[in-house]
């Protein structure tokens, strides 16, 4: 029974890590909020559906494809729409909010009900420890380290990755020394549209994908962000695996109907207590 | 605005039921309820710059205390009046007064905390609120003998609270503690060295906002006569938040128009199905891209627009 929550836990969580990553990203060049990332997120889920159906590709070239795709549509994006709102958080919010509603009721017209996402990781069952699960959770977990590999080797060792921590740092003092901030910022928002689109392929042959399977993913992966530091990477996929194993294991042992309360309270007492988060290291206007 | 404007303005509201079909006057008892809500985020976001996306929630809890005092224990809805204002402005003080003192961003954050676990609970708490279930039959407000169950009727109910809280809110802004609050919106750091007690200013913003907006819940309960969790979800709250924001959170009659507006709007979208929710995120969205600082921004550059005009006209 435990290790069955554990497991559960852990892969629900890694879900969380990676929708939360897009936050993070974001927030990190931005200090701004993309209350749409759970609706890019769904989308991105439909991409790959549609992807996976039309080319019949096997799991690993499915997910570098809807990774790109989903890079190209979030540089566009930014270039359409977020570049107009960054007046001030509270256009931002609102903003990206609307576009969530467009997002989410456009996929309803295309897809009403709930449909099964291809099984790309195969149907295989695991043991482990006891537990019995299916493959696909071993591919979450594998996935998402190689994902969490492949963002530090970006980040660390390759020009864009400089660019893009050298926004983050001080965007007035990057263009100074030469990043192109514009540049930065769209790929910023290319590269959380890919790890959000990717996320999707993940989660999607677990369950049924539909159009509202954002909202509350988005909301507890945003939970998981600020947790674990919405400034900081690592603190985010810690943030994300610690709630997805304390909702499993509240739903577990306590109350089945109460388990989605656990990302929520998390939320409001990090916010009260260490607004900063487990790992960040900014500290938020306080008066 | 001149006696004589609000004398016409009264004397027009109070006509709609006698001229328009029942269907407008639907839509206007929802403005005046809506602009309850709208108005209690105004002394929120207006005047300690914080934006909230609870108000939803809050409205929620009206709705609910009176819904389950009146259906479940057979108390009556005037005497259901008070502990229904009173449980909004309990709970959001108790979760929201702590997070008063985050500012910008990390407020919104909680605000979505807040939100999230009020409608957790009415949607899991099943004992007290039936949950999914939802809460049938609740009865209309009555007057003596006389039920307030037509949307004429209940359009003179819901105005006659919709006018007294804005006659109330007036009040207030202009009291002592508008003061304190305007003062406290210009610059907190400010104010507090010229003796303002930002702390308890806060929360007494707080909890004003959940009285009006537990008020709001209230007259949707009697008006809906069924109530939902679904029906308190983030939407509402990104509704009441747009309508406050389109208005300018410190003009008390802007943020009426913007409710007025944007209700009407997104009814007559009501037939487009799907298609009303895509036009309504794409109005958020186009509104926020293009008029960051709020519609009514719009009205002054129509004013420099025709004087341009009409001084172009006079040179020719």
């Amino acid at each position: 029974m435990l290790a069955q929550i554990l497991v559960g836990g852990v892969a629900t969580g890694c879900i969380y890590a990676i929708v939360g990553l897009g936050f993070t990203l974001v927030y990190r060049s931005m200090r701004m909020v993309n209350f749409a990332q759970g609706q890019i997120f769904m989308a991105g889920t439909f991409l790959g559906l549609v992807i996976a159906d039309h080319f019949k590709l096997p799991a690993v070239p499915l997910i570098l494809v809807v990774g790109a795709a989903a890079f190209v549509i979030g540089l566009i994006v930014e270039k359409l729409i977020f570049r107009r709102l960054y007046h001030n958080h509270e256009v931002f919010v609102v903003g990206s909010i609307g576009l969530g509603i467009v997002l989410t009721n456009a996929i309803r017209i295309f897809f009403p009900e709930p449909v099964p996402f291809p099984k790309v990781f195969g149907t295989g069952i695991v043991t482990f420890g006891g537990a019995f699960f299916q493959i696909s959770y071993v591919w979450v977990v594998g996935l998402t380290v190689l994902l969490v590999l492949g963002l530090h080797v970006l980040f660390a060792y390759t020009k864009i990755g400089r660019g893009l921590r050298a926004v983050a740092a001080d965007t007035e003092m990057a263009g100074a020394v030469g990043v192109d901030v514009r540049k930065s910022i769209a790929q910023t928002f290319g590269l959380s549209f890919a790890v959000a689109a990717i996320a999707g392929v993940l989660i999607g042959p677990l369950y049924f994908v539909s159009f509202d399977m954002g909202d509350m993913i988005g909301l507890k992966a945003f939970s998981a962000a600020v947790f674990g530091g919405i400034n900081s990477i690592p603190g985010t996929i810690m943030g994300g695996v610690i709630i997805g194993l304390l909702e499993n294991l509240a739903g577990g042992y306590v109350s089945s109907s109460y388990k989605d309360l656990v990302a929520f309270v998390i939320l409001l007492l990090t916010l009260l207590v260490r607004p900063n988060g487990l790992l960040g290291s900014e500290t938020p206007v306080k008066v | 605005m001149g006696t004589p404007t609000i004398i016409i303005a009264v004397v027009a509201l109070l006509a709609v039921p006698v001229l328009a079909p029942t269907y407008i006057v639907h839509i206007a008892t929802f403005v005046a309820i809506y602009t309850l809500p709208v108005i209690g985020l105004g002394f929120v976001s207006g005047f300690t710059n914080r934006i909230s996306l609870a108000q939803g929630a809050i409205f929620g809890i009206g709705a609910y205390v009176t819904g389950l005092l009146t259906t479940k224990f057979g108390w009556s809805p005037a005497t259901a009046f008070v502990p229904s204002v009173a449980g909004a402005v309990v709970v959001a003080t108790a979760l929201g007064a702590p997070a008063m003192r985050l500012a910008g961003l990390y407020f919104v954050m909680a605000t979505i905390a807040i939100h999230q676990i009020v409608w957790t609970v009415l949607m899991n708490w099943i004992d007290v609120t039936s949950g999914p279930q939802g809460v049938r039959s609740i009865p209309s407000l009555s007057i003596g003998s006389i039920s307030l169950d037509t949307p004429e009727r209940y359009y003179y109910a819901a105005l006659a609270f919709a006018l007294t809280s804005l006659v109330l809110a007036y009040r207030i802004v202009s009291s002592r503690l508008g003061l304190h609050l305007r003062a406290l919106s210009d610059d907190e750091l400010a104010a507090s060295m010229s003796g303002v007690p930002i702390f308890r200013a806060k929360v007494v913003a707080l909890a004003l906002s959940a009285a009006w907006a537990g008020t709001g819940g209230f007259l949707y309960a009697h008006y809906m006569r069924f109530i939902h969790p679904e029906m308190f979800t983030l939407e509402p709250s990104i509704l009441f938040l747009t309508m406050a924001m389109f208005g300018g959170y410190r003009s008390l009659i802007g943020m009426v128009i913007a409710t007025a507006v944007l209700e009407s709007a997104t009814e007559y979208l009501r037939p487009f199905g799907e298609f009303r929710m895509i036009a309504y995120g794409l109005i958020l969205l186009f509104g926020m891209m293009f008029f960051p600082k709020g519609i009514l921004t719009l009205v002054p550059d129509v004013r420099g627009w025709m004087a341009r005009l009409l001084s172009a006209g006079a040179r020719s």
